[in-house]
Formats: C-alpha cells, structure tokens, sequence
C-alpha cells in the first residue's frame, strides 16, 4: 500500500514537469467559452474571431513588438466552470488579461476572479445590467458587449411604430430573460403610454416543448409579441409556433430579440423560418454599411472558410481590438495602466466606433435590427432593410 | 528493505510534503494541490459506502453542496466565523443523509442509486432555483477565506499569501478527517460494513442490524462529503448549483474508482490522477470528454481495480521477480 | 427490460436526430423521403447500438450494476464529444415532412398534423411491442431472459444474439425518438445531457421493465410539470423530482412494475 504513495509521487513528479516551462515572450490573452452544449453555437464562432484578430495583428507584427497569444477553454456556459477556468488561466497559464464569457451567469462569476486577481476582463457576449452594476463594478471589468437595457429599449421603439396595442412578451425566467423584457416593457411603457401588456410567458431556461405557452399566449390574443428567446431555442420555439400558426394570429408583428435574425438562425431554418418577423443580430455579412465592414466580411469568409460567415465572430475580435488598442495605448502590459487606459478610450471597430464610458466601463455597442424577408440572392432569409441602432441615446 | 520501507511513517511524509508546497513559490501548484486534497477527502467519503458498504450511491454530490452552500451562505451572508461554519458544513450534510438515506437504505441496487440520484437532483434543483438564499443559477460568489492573521505571525509562514494560508490549513483539516476515515475503516464497525458489503444476509445471521449500520455509513459520508464542500466553497472563491449536480457525483464516482474502490487510499490517488490529467489533456484539446470516457473504458475493462488495483499487481509482480 | 440502466439512451436519442438531419441532407426533404431518413437514422443508431454491444457491453453482464452504469456514462462522453467532432457546434434544422406540414382544429385548439402523427406513433409502437413480448416466440425469450439468463441459455437458446438483437431495438427506438423530435426542435449539441434525467424520472415513476408503466411515468411526468408551472413555476423542476423520490420510496418497483425477483 505504501509504495503506492511512491508512485503518487512519482507520477505527479511527471505530470507536473512540463507546466513549469513558460515562454515569457507573447502577451497571453485567456478566454473561457463555451465550446460543448447548446451555447456553443456562439462561443466557438467568437473565440474564431478573436483569433482571427491576432492572427493577423501577429503577422503585422503585434503589439508592442511582442506577440499576442490567445488561449481558449471551455466554460460549458456554466457559472462555475468559467470560473474554474478563469483561475486556471490566471495560475497556470499566466494570462495577462482575460477576455470571454458568454451567458449571463458566468460573466459576473468571472468578473469576480478577475477583480480578486486584478486583471482586465473585457466581457464580448453577456448582456445582463448585473455586470456593470454600480455595486458589482470594479476597475477591471469592461463590456464591449450590448446590454439588456439597450436591446430591451431598442426593441421598444421599434415596437412603438406599429399600429398595435395589445402587446405580449415570452422570455426565459432567469437573468437574461427577465432584465430585458422589463427593460423592453418599461421603456415601451413610457413613449407608448396606450400599450397594454396582455400576457408575459416565462419557459424556463433550455425548454424543449413551447406548445403550452404558446397556445397560452395565443388565447390572450396579443396583436404584437416580444421574445427573447435565443439561439438553437429560437429555432425550436418558432419551427412549435409556426405549427400552430402563432405567427400568422399575430401578424408577424413579431420581435425576435436575443439574436433571432442572425444568419446562422434563418440559415439553419431555410424554408421554416417565420419569414416577416423582426430580428436582431450583432452582425450580419451581408449589412456592408461601411467599407471597413466589408473589408472585414470578406478576410473573416476567408478564414472560416465560409461563404456566409458567422456573426458572433465580431464580438470576440471586437473583443481583442478594444484590449489591443488599450495596451497600446498604456504603452504597458500591466492590467492597472490598461485598465486606466481603457476608461474613454474609441476605437474604430468593423462596426464603427466604440467609446468606453467611464462611467460604468461600458461600450456603446448597438445592434442590427430589421425585418425579415427572403432574398433571391440567398437561400435563407435575410433582415431587411437593416438598420444599426444607435445605442447612445438609450444609455443611462 | 522492503520492510523497513513499508515501516515508515508515510502518511506523516505525505503531510509534511504537502505542507511544503507553498514553499515552491508557484500559485498555481498550491492551487492544484488544494483542488486534489478537498476531492480526495470527497472520494474517500464516497468510498465508505461503495468500496466499503457496498452502497453505490449516485447522489454523493447532494451532500458536497449542501457542505458547501452552509458554509458559503453563513460565513458571506451572516459572517459567521470559519470555526463555526465549516463544522456546520458537516453537520448540515450529515443530516440532510440522515434524513435522506433513511429511505435510502431500504432499497437495494439499482433502486439505491436511483433514489440517491433524485434526492441530489432535489438539492441541485433547490439550489438552482431559490434564488433569494442560494443565488439561484449564477451560484455566490466571493465566499471570504477563514480569519488566518494568527498564521501572519508564525515564522516561514507569515509572508505567504492568503490562498497559501488557506491551502495550509486544508491540508490539515483533510488530514484530520482522512486520519478520522482511517480509524472509522478500521475500527470494529468498519469491519462490520465490510461484512454487510461481502455477504448481507450473513451479517444478518450473525445478529448485525443491516440497515442501521448501512444508515450510520451512508451518515458519516455525507458529513465528510459535506465537509469537503465547505472547503471546497471557499477554495473555488464561489458555491454554484453545479456542485451538486449529477455530473459532479459520477466525477467522484469516477475519481473513486480510478483509484481503486475499497482500497482506503486509492480514492486519493485516483482524486490526484484525475485532476492532473485533466490538466494535461485540456491543455492540448477541447474534448476532455472523449479522453475521459476513454480513460473510463479501458478502466472498466482493462484495470477494474483502479490505480491501486494495478500497482498492486505491478509490485507483487516485482517482488517475486525480486525473490527470484 | 434488461435491468440496465442505461445513460446513453440519450445520446442514442441525439443521435437519432443528428443522422437523420444526415439523411434528409442526402435524399433532399421531399415527399415520403423524411420517412426514409427517420428510418435510416433510426437504424444507423441502432446498428451502433448492436457494435456497442457485441464489443463491449457484453463483457460487463457478469459484473456489479456499477460497472454497467459508468459504461453506459463513458459511451455519453465518448459519443457527444464524437457528434460535435462529425456535425460542428453549429445548430441543425429538419423541416417537417411536407404531406404533414398543416394543422387542423380540434375543440377550439389547433393541433399541427404531426404533433398528432407523433401522439399516435408512440401508443403504436409501444402496442406493437408489448404484443411483440406478449405473443410471439422472441418475445417469450426477452421476457424470459430478464429473469434468468442461465437458464434459458440452458435450454439451448443463443441468448448473446439474442441480447445483441434487444440492445439494438433498445438503441433503434432511442434513435427513432430523436429522429421523430427533429423536425419539432433545434438539433443541438447538449440535446442528450437534457433528456437523460426526464427520461430517468418517467421510467422509475412508471416502473423499470414496465411498458404502460413508462406511459403511464410520462404522463405523469407531464401533469406534474404543467401543474407545477401553474402554481409554483419556480419549484416545477423540484415537483418532479421529489415524485421520483416518493414513488421509489413507497413503490421502487414503480406504479406498474413488478418486484425484482
């Protein structure tokens, strides 16, 4: 039994030698994702974009003449695991900076090791208000992401254009879900006093069979719906509603927030998306407003080797420009100067520029909203016109 | 020689050994030490009741976040101190097993794991959904390490950070319970469970009430289970509903048998493999998964005895080659 | 049947769904060609099913039910990390098939025609089977070969094919489930994790080894979580599992099982 505890030591002795070897050299950026489960649809495409970023920033020649080099884990969209891994990367890897996170759970749980840690956490995906709460904000946490108050009260202008009165929203009853239907509800209430909210649907978080909410919902006779309900569960939800012709009761007087008119969602669904309905994205390669957009379109095609390529990329590039341009900036790797420097600081994104508030270290990042229609040029459908809006105005 | 070896104090060793890991100066070393001592001393507790009672449970996890969530919600919320909230963290445990292997133990095989996973999926879901108390699914974070100025003051020790504080006083907490574990394994009633495990019926015939003994046993491991979340709790610097999850209690099981079931230290090892592979693979790939369920194949097939399993053959294989 | 239990029945489930978003890619979506691709994925599932067996699993009869258990968690590992490797992260879609893409009015409620396809396959298959167990030679010998093997291998029965042909039906009708659930959901990777506990609590309600019992399991199932989501939406996931609890407390055999020997 006992020379099993030589073997104990033995093999930790060789298991533990090659973590001691570190390169001292390249700027190490960490960032826990989701790389496995339903949310990986977004995680993997956005650390794609964040290489794709050093990648070619490495072959300009970096930053500060040295390199820059990212290091993906897999956070599983879990709370716990992103914060496991974040400390991993702290102790193990030695990251200088972590940029990542994805749900609304593991950004705030990150932002904690990170202010344990001191070290800059720039959050590219999360949008809960929580994040960069007066309470919860400390000087190494950012957002380059869009939050819940702006989507919310994007949605509710738009929603305030339409002839209708009887509004209803269905959400996921957690974090997410909850902040920005009231953010949508509240504000909509405000510009749009003769709105009546007829019905709130709340499917809790990852549901799989949508027909009694929707049937719920579809009893109240709303004239306009709210959703916020993303991703692969978007598809699921409408490919339910659509069977039980809930878009044609409404009208397609239909809001999809949560990215439900990316083109990955309506490519995925071809023939069954519900064609006419309102969508947001983050991106979209066929938006092509500016030159520098277009430009950007077309390199990260040809990275993902995809024709119509992914549109939560630009978070994680967007993600590691903002980080770049404040090292650069300090003139420092060290997280306090790059902290201070990203306080103010714009930076001319392939989406135009983002300014980092000081006030609460958040960016003016907006998103693409539009209605859907099918496009001869393509074989899914597309938003269209699609407008970026503005988020300034909707900032506290 | 051999004897000589084998006479050496080597649990006394491995403790000092471990008490000098701060002193290699890496954060991140003590970090992975703290991580493999609180799973050890979980996967030991496991092992009371599969490797020693026979009792496979499904659930153990239930009990690692209830420890957890104890001591995470008394010393955040109510600042109560840590000599009082860690022991809680056992007590709390041992009780929710009271309680719940009370049922349990009236069950055998299947229906035993089957109904120690739904009462950890009870506590899971508790934990995940009462927001107002356990933070619901974003878990509670920055649970505050235990007071440790008096360590500022000891020599060697006062310069070192607050974690490697922490990660001292684990090793001797772990210890203490593992020492405990020994003596309970050992022990007249250890001996007991050890019978229920080989032959039920007999231990019956010879006057041993199964069930209470099954029940004390599937107690004192959801106590030292608890007790290892309340570590656990604050060395993770948050509690989350993961902990008890059922995913969380077949990674125990896992540690537990890679080690070597019924062995009393091959949980350990098995705790140390575990996490030092995974700190390998993730390095290079992202299907941690696939490497794991691997591992576990060959383990079932190949190696049923785990760790402790295999060198023992290895050893008795050297020692006769020795004698030769 | 077996007195397995089995965790990778999901991933059979998810991979179901993922070969036949396979198939319909290769045939096209066309009218009757969904059918061919449930079916062929059905079956590719269960052809994985019966290698898993014959390979592998049969090695682990002889052995403690904790072994079987962590086998059948290993293959959810190993074959989820292997879908993502083969399909991506990226989120499939199936349409439903074309000849039943309406819906018709029912009492006031609109049911789509598959929904109702769906609610009437499943009684189907499951009367199909339990006449299949009830009535016919092989049905006697599964029947038989739940409670006890030696002896009917005694009786000069091949009872290895005959477990290598129950895994694969076991695996066909897992698969066939996912396959029929594509065109009503997203085909995501995680869609396995998701449905093992549901499919945990539905069997021990209604009684492991017990067909109506499951039916009766997963209605049960149904009605408590609508009716949890009516009164206290938030413990909805609670009620269910503590029904779970309180069946194996006072019936661990289940509403309709019987008990182990």
């Amino acid at each position: 039994m006992h020379r099993r505890i030589v073997l104990v030591a033995l093999l930790a002795a060789v298991l533990l030698v090659p973590l001691g070897a570190s390169a001292q050299k390249p700027i190490k950026v960490g960032m826990p994702m989701p790389l496995s489960g339903p949310a990986a649809l977004f995680g993997e495409p956005a650390s794609k974009g964040a290489q794709m970023f050093i990648d070619e920033l490495n072959a300009r020649g970096g930053v500060l003449g040295r390199k820059l080099e990212l290091i993906v884990r897999d956070s599983k969209a879990d709370a716990n695991e992103a914060v496991r891994q974040a400390r991993e990367l702290i102790l193990k890897d030695n990251v200088d900076f972590l940029v990542g996170t994805l749900t609304s759970a593991e950004g705030p749980a990150v932002s904690v090791v990170a202010k344990e840690n001191k070290i800059v956490f720039i959050a590219p995906i999360p949008k809960t208000d929580q994040l960069t709460a007066p309470d919860k904000l400390h000087p190494y946490v950012f957002r380059v992401a869009s939050t819940t108050t702006i989507e919310g009260r994007s949605a509710a202008e738009i929603v305030a254009k339409w002839p209708v009165t009887k509004v209803a929203t269905i959400s996921f009853d957690y974090a997410y879900g909850q902040d920005v239907t009231k953010a949508f509800v509240d504000h909509l209430k405000k510009i749009k006093p003769s709105v009546e909210i007829v019905d709130q649907q709340w499917p809790k978080l990852g549901e799989q069979d949508y027909n009694p909410f929707i049937n719920a919902q579809m009893a109240k006779k709303p004239e306009a719906v709210m959703s916020s309900i993303w991703g692969g569960f978007f598809v699921t939800f409408s490919k339910q509603a659509r069977a039980l012709g809930y878009f044609d009761a409404i009208k397609y007087n239909f809001i999809g927030l949560g990215e439900a008119g990316s083109p990955e969602t309506t490519k995925s669904m071809r023939d069954d998306y519900p064609v006419g309905i309102w969508g947001n994205s983050y991106d979209a390669f066929y938006w092509g407003e500016s030159a520098a957009h277009r430009d950007y379109t077309t390199r990260l095609s040809k990275y993902l080797r995809d024709e119509y390529p992914s549109s939560w990329a630009v978070q994680g590039y967007i993600g590691m420009q903002v980080l770049t341009e404040a090292i650069k900036k300090a003139n420092s790797t060290d997280s306090d100067k790059v902290a201070k420097a990203l306080l103010g600081l714009t930076v001319e994104t392939p989406v135009g520029p983002l300014t980092i508030r000081e006030k609460d270290h958040q960016a003016n990042r907006g998103q693409l909203y539009g209605k859907t229609v099918m496009d001869p040029k393509y074989p899914f459908a597309i938003m269209k016109p699609v407008t970026y809006v503005d988020p300034t105005k909707f900032m506290d | 020689m051999m004897t000589r070896l084998g006479r050496a104090p080597w649990p006394l060793l491995v403790v000092a050994l471990a008490l000098l890991v701060p002193a290699v100066g890496s954060r991140f070393y003590t970090f992975l030490a703290n991580d493999v001592l609180i799973w050890a001393l979980f996967a030991t507790s496991l092992n009371l009741l599969v490797g020693y009672t026979g009792l496979v449970s499904f659930g153990h996890a239930a009990y690692f976040g209830i420890g957890a969530y104890t001591t995470g919600i008394l010393m955040k919320k109510l600042a109560v101190p840590f000599v009082l909230a860690f022991p809680a963290a056992g007590i709390f445990a041992g009780l929710a097993a009271l309680v719940f292997g009370f049922f349990c133990v009236r069950l055998t095989r299947i229906y035993f794991a089957m109904l120690t996973l739904a009462f950890a999926q009870i506590v899971w879901a508790i934990c995940f959904k009462w927001n107002e108390v356990t933070g619901g699914e974003q878990g509670m974070p920055e649970i505050p390490y235990p007071a440790l100025d008096w360590m500022d003051r000891l020599p060697w020790v006062g310069d070192l950070r607050t974690s490697d504080h922490f990660y001292l006083l684990t090793v001797l907490l772990v210890a203490l319970c593992l020492w405990a574990l020994r003596r309970i394994v050992g022990s007249p009633f250890g001996r007991i469970l050890t019978t229920i495990r080989e032959n039920p019926e007999r231990a019956e015939f010879i006057g041993v009430n199964v069930r209470r003994y099954e029940l004390i046993a599937f107690v004192v491991a959801g106590a030292f289970a608890g007790l290892a979340g309340g570590l656990f709790g604050i060395f993770n610097r948050g509690v989350f509903p993961d902990f008890a999850y059922w995913t969380k209690s077949s990674e125990v099981l896992i540690m537990t048998l890679l080690g070597g079931m019924g062995t009393f230290y091959g949980p350990p090892l098995g705790a140390l493999a575990l996490i030092l592979l995974n700190q390998q693979i993730v390095s290079y790939t992202e299907y941690w998964p696939f490497v794991l369920g691997t591992i576990l194949v060959v383990l079932l097939f190949v190696f049923p005895g785990g760790l402790a399993g295999a060198a023992g053959i290895v050893s008795r294989r050297l020692a006769r080659a020795l004698r030769a | 049947m077996l007195r397995v239990l089995n965790f990778a029945h999901g991933t059979f489930y998810m991979l179901g769904a993922y070969t036949t978003y396979q198939f319909v890619q290769w045939v096209g979506g066309g009218p009757g060609l969904f059918w061919l691709a449930a079916l062929g994925g059905a079956l590719a599932v269960a052809a994985l099913g019966g290698l898993v067996e014959r390979l592998l699993f049969r090695h682990l009869y002889g052995k403690e039910e904790l072994y079987q258990l962590l086998f059948t968690y290993a293959l959810v590992l190993i074959l989820s990390d292997a879908a993502k490797m083969l399909w991506g992260t990226q989120q499939k879609s199936v349409s439903r098939p074309p000849e039943l893409s309406g819906a018709f009015t029912l009492f006031g409620a609109t049911i789509p025609s598959y929904n109702l396809l769906i609610i009437l396959l499943g009684p189907a298959i499951a009367l199909g089977f339990w006449l299949t167990l009830q009535r016919t030679r092989v049905g006697r010998f599964i029947r038989a070969a739940a409670l006890d093997r030696e002896t009917l291998g005694a009786l000069g029965v091949d009872v290895d094919a005959l477990y290598t042909w129950i895994f694969m039906l076991a695996s066909f009708l897992g698969g066939l489930g996912g396959a029929l659930i594509s065109p009503m959901r997203a085909i995501t990777p995680g869609m396995d994790t998701e449905i093992i506990v549901e499919a945990f609590v539905v069997v021990v309600i209604g009684g492991l080894g017990s067909f109506w019992g499951t039916f009766f399991g997963a209605l049960i199932y149904g009605q408590v979580l609508s009716f949890g989501i009516l009164f206290f939406p938030r413990f909805s996931i609670f009620a269910v599992f503590a029904l779970m609890a309180a069946v194996l407390m006072v019936r661990p055999w289940g509403l309709l099982g019987r008990p182990l020997q």
